[in-house]
């Protein structure tokens, strides 16, 4: 691993919660090469979802840095924090989250918008995007008429909107029977494979991140515990 | 993003959330049409009373007054202080003299209203035109009477009100034509039954006949003339006072009830004969208390002719006084021989209110007195702006109130939509687009409210002003008047209003709505 994509240096994440401190992340470094498919394993509580967001410049940590292609993302204003967001980084989450007033199609789009684009080629790219993820024909649903496995769906296209080099992805199959799981992560795969997109799979299925993941990274209590080699 | 699109998600959300925006929005159409529709009143009663003045001629007419002959000649023999504004020309005094000197900011004329210097006037920027008045105190047959009156002189064609309205004909032709208008009073004076018949008919204006040579008189004549100036002197008052009660105007004079054409006396009068071509409608109501009825500047007569003629006729029966007073200034030098005397007093008029105060600057420059009630003009606007004030102020209270219903409204709905701003801000949402949409719901709101509340005021004045004409005008025979001015500066600036208050309510649930933290909001449900 001479070049990594993502670095993060000694990082710490401390919530105050009343009087106490809640120590959810405590001095992890970790680094995930280019085009690596690697997934977190942990138990709720472990920090692999705060690691994510910090990852995902949703969080700012207490401590130490998150470097992203070479630059740390700690001297970011929040207008370019938020570019970030946008551009380098696509996310998805255990309980979808699309704008639920929005059609499929406008959920991505919606993403599409703020990355610049707009009209036609809008449309256009938002159609193509749900194609790739099967669901050309359930673009005008709302996500209350789709399923689970088609909600998440829609977000990997939303995700991928605005070409991002990395993928995070929280729990993406936790709503999701072992089937549908499976479907989705292979769609995944074959979805950054292409594009050699990064991917941060944060999950507790020890067997999905097996069959998927170029390797994992086991946490416990907001510490890295074990970190294996890849396959 | 770009701005279309934050109108499109804005225009989402409010859709989303109908009935309640559907009902902020109404706080706002309220709040709007409450201002708009108080201040169309108060701006309406401003517009209806100025109109008023300016229908009168107030707010365009300048009385501009020149040195007059007597102080030409009192200054000639070294008295300075004596004689300004105790006489006119015509020996007759108005109001506004007083006024002059009652006003120490105004000095004594310099110069004198010939007519050059009139000339000169109607020059400058902004003067429409400018009228000399001549006024004679004579008597004046009609109908078989001879009464005693004041003429006017007229300019021809003339832009003042008073000749805009006629019972019957019209205005007098051309400066050259011998023709006169009078007004309902002459009607009455001189007995006729309807407007009509006095139109085509003929009026004399009587002077002492063979008064060829009026300056060396003979001495029945200067005697007669003295006896006249006298009376005159003596009725011009009653006959300014009450032109219509007759009885006063001319009593104990020798004329009354003459039958002119059989009096032998007649053959010794000289007349000059004015066709009637028009009855001017009086509309001055409550004219000064026993002093003479001003339509705008200019004293009201009964009788106009064309403005040469009477000046023609003033100069060849000159009262004593003024002859007096214009030898003594062409003895003493003051008047070069071939000089006349110039006009006591002129009325300029201007083409806009705006533009008086500056032409009368002018005036007093060029070295002349001048009156005018701008000033009064100015207060007026004061009293209404202080009216408006406080109209806009009561409807400014509601649109506050509907200002806290925006803001209550936005908050809910950040309340409501937070995980919706985490997914944003996760999707790249910058605090700034956040912001902006919040801005942009609420400006629709403003903009939605304000346009729905100033056609909501339009139909209040519409409503309220026909409510009063049937109510309150039409039962006491008055016609109908708009209660309400609706300038477009009046809606559009309360739309406007109503948008920026509905921004400045989403202030603060805008900042909340950045400020939302994604990470938090994500794991809402």
């Amino acid at each position: 691993m001479n070049h990594s994509l993502i670095e993060t240096r000694e990082v710490s994440k401390h919530y105050r919660m009343g009087a106490t401190t809640v120590v959810a992340l405590d001095r992890v470094s970790v680094a995930v090469g280019q085009g690596e498919f690697v997934a977190l394993l942990g138990t709720s509580g472990s920090g692999k979802s705060t690691l994510l967001n910090l990852i995902g410049g949703l969080d700012h940590p207490s401590e130490g840095e998150v470097i992203f292609d070479g630059r740390s993302l700690a001297p970011f204003t929040k207008r370019e924090m938020a570019r970030y967001r946008r551009h380098s980084v696509g996310m998805i989450f255990q309980n979808f989250n699309l704008i639920t007033t929005m059609t499929a199609a406008e959920n991505v789009e919606l993403a599409l918008a703020f990355g610049g684009l707009t009209g036609r080629e809008r449309e256009t790219r938002a159609g193509e995007l749900l194609e790739r993820v099967g669901l050309g024909e359930r673009a005008r649903h709302r996500p209350s008429e789709l399923s689970g496995g088609e909600q998440q769906r829609v977000a990997i296209a939303r995700a991928l909107a605005n070409r991002p080099r990395v993928l995070l992805a929280d729990e993406p199959t936790g709503n999701l029977d072992s089937t549908r799981a499976r479907e989705l992560l292979s769609l995944l795969r074959e979805m950054v494979a292409g594009d050699k997109l990064t991917v941060l799979l944060v999950t507790h299925d020890r067997d999905l991140a097996a069959q998927f993941a170029d390797r994992t990274i086991q946490m416990r209590d907001g510490k890295v515990e074990t970190m294996n080699a890849e396959r | 993003m770009k701005f279309p699109d934050i109108l499109r998600l804005a225009l989402r959300n409010l859709r989303e959330a109908r009935l309640r925006a559907g009902l902020t929005t109404l706080g706002v159409i309220v709040g709007v049409s409450m201002i708009v529709s108080m201040m169309s009143f108060g701006l309406g009663l401003q517009r209806n009373a100025v109109q008023r003045f300016r229908d009168l001629d107030l707010f365009n007419e300048i009385t501009v007054s020149g040195r007059s002959l007597v102080g030409l000649v009192s200054s000639a023999m070294g008295d300075r202080s004596g004689g300004e504004g105790r006489e006119g020309r015509e020996g007759r005094r108005g109001r506004r003299g007083q006024a002059d000197e009652n006003d120490p900011a105004r000095k004594v004329p310099e110069r004198m209203l010939t007519e050059a210097a009139l000339a000169e006037i109607a020059g400058l920027p902004g003067v429409a035109s400018v009228e000399p008045n001549i006024d004679l105190t004579t008597y004046v047959r009609a109908n078989k009477r001879a009464l005693l009156r004041q003429v006017g002189g007229a300019l021809v064609p003339n832009g003042a009100t008073r000749f805009k309205t006629y019972l019957a004909g019209r205005m007098i032709s051309s400066p050259e034509a011998d023709e006169a208008v009078v007004d309902e009073s002459f009607l009455r004076s001189f007995g006729f039954e309807r407007p009509q018949d006095a139109v085509g008919q003929t009026l004399e204006l009587l002077a002492p006949g063979g008064a060829d040579e009026p300056k060396a008189g003979g001495g029945e004549e200067a005697g007669k003339k003295g006896a006249g100036a006298k009376d005159e002197a003596n009725a011009k008052d009653e006959a300014g006072r009450d032109e219509d009660d007759d009885e006063l105007s001319f009593f104990g004079l020798p004329l009354e009830e003459a039958s002119p054409e059989d009096d032998p006396a007649a053959s010794a009068l000289a007349a000059r004969t004015f066709r009637i071509v028009g009855v001017l409608k009086t509309e001055v109501e409550g004219g000064a208390q026993g002093g003479r009825q001003f339509r705008g500047m200019m004293p009201v007569s009964s009788i106009y002719i064309p403005l040469p003629a009477a000046r023609a006729w003033a100069d060849r029966y000159r009262n004593s006084i003024s002859e007096v007073a214009f030898r003594l200034a062409r003895a003493s030098g003051v008047l070069k021989e071939g000089e006349t005397a110039g006009y006591a007093m002129a009325v300029v008029r201007v083409t806009d209110p705006d533009v008086l105060p500056g032409v009368q600057t002018r005036l007093h420059e060029l070295g002349f007195n001048s009156f005018s009630i701008v000033d009064q003009l100015k207060e007026l606007r004061t009293v209404f702006l202080i009216l408006n004030s406080a109209l806009g102020l009561l409807g400014g209270i509601s649109l506050l109130v509907a200002s806290f219903g925006i803001a209550n409204t936005m908050i809910m709905s950040i309340l409501e939509r937070t995980r919706e701003i985490g997914i944003m801000k996760a999707i790249g949402a910058e605090d700034r687009e956040i912001k902006l949409i919040f801005f942009v719901e609420a400006g629709l709101i403003g903009l939605m409210g304000g346009v729905a509340g100033a056609l909501a005021a339009w139909a209040i004045d519409a409503v309220a002003n026909r409510l009063a004409y049937r109510f309150i005008l039409q039962p006491r025979g008055v016609s109908y008047v708009d209660f309400f001015a609706l300038p477009p500066y009046l809606w559009l600036g309360a739309i406007l209003f109503a948008v920026a208050i509905s921004i400045l309510a989403a202030l603060y649930p805008a900042a909340r709505a950045a400020r939302i933290d994604p990470v938090k909001a994500l794991r809402h449900d």
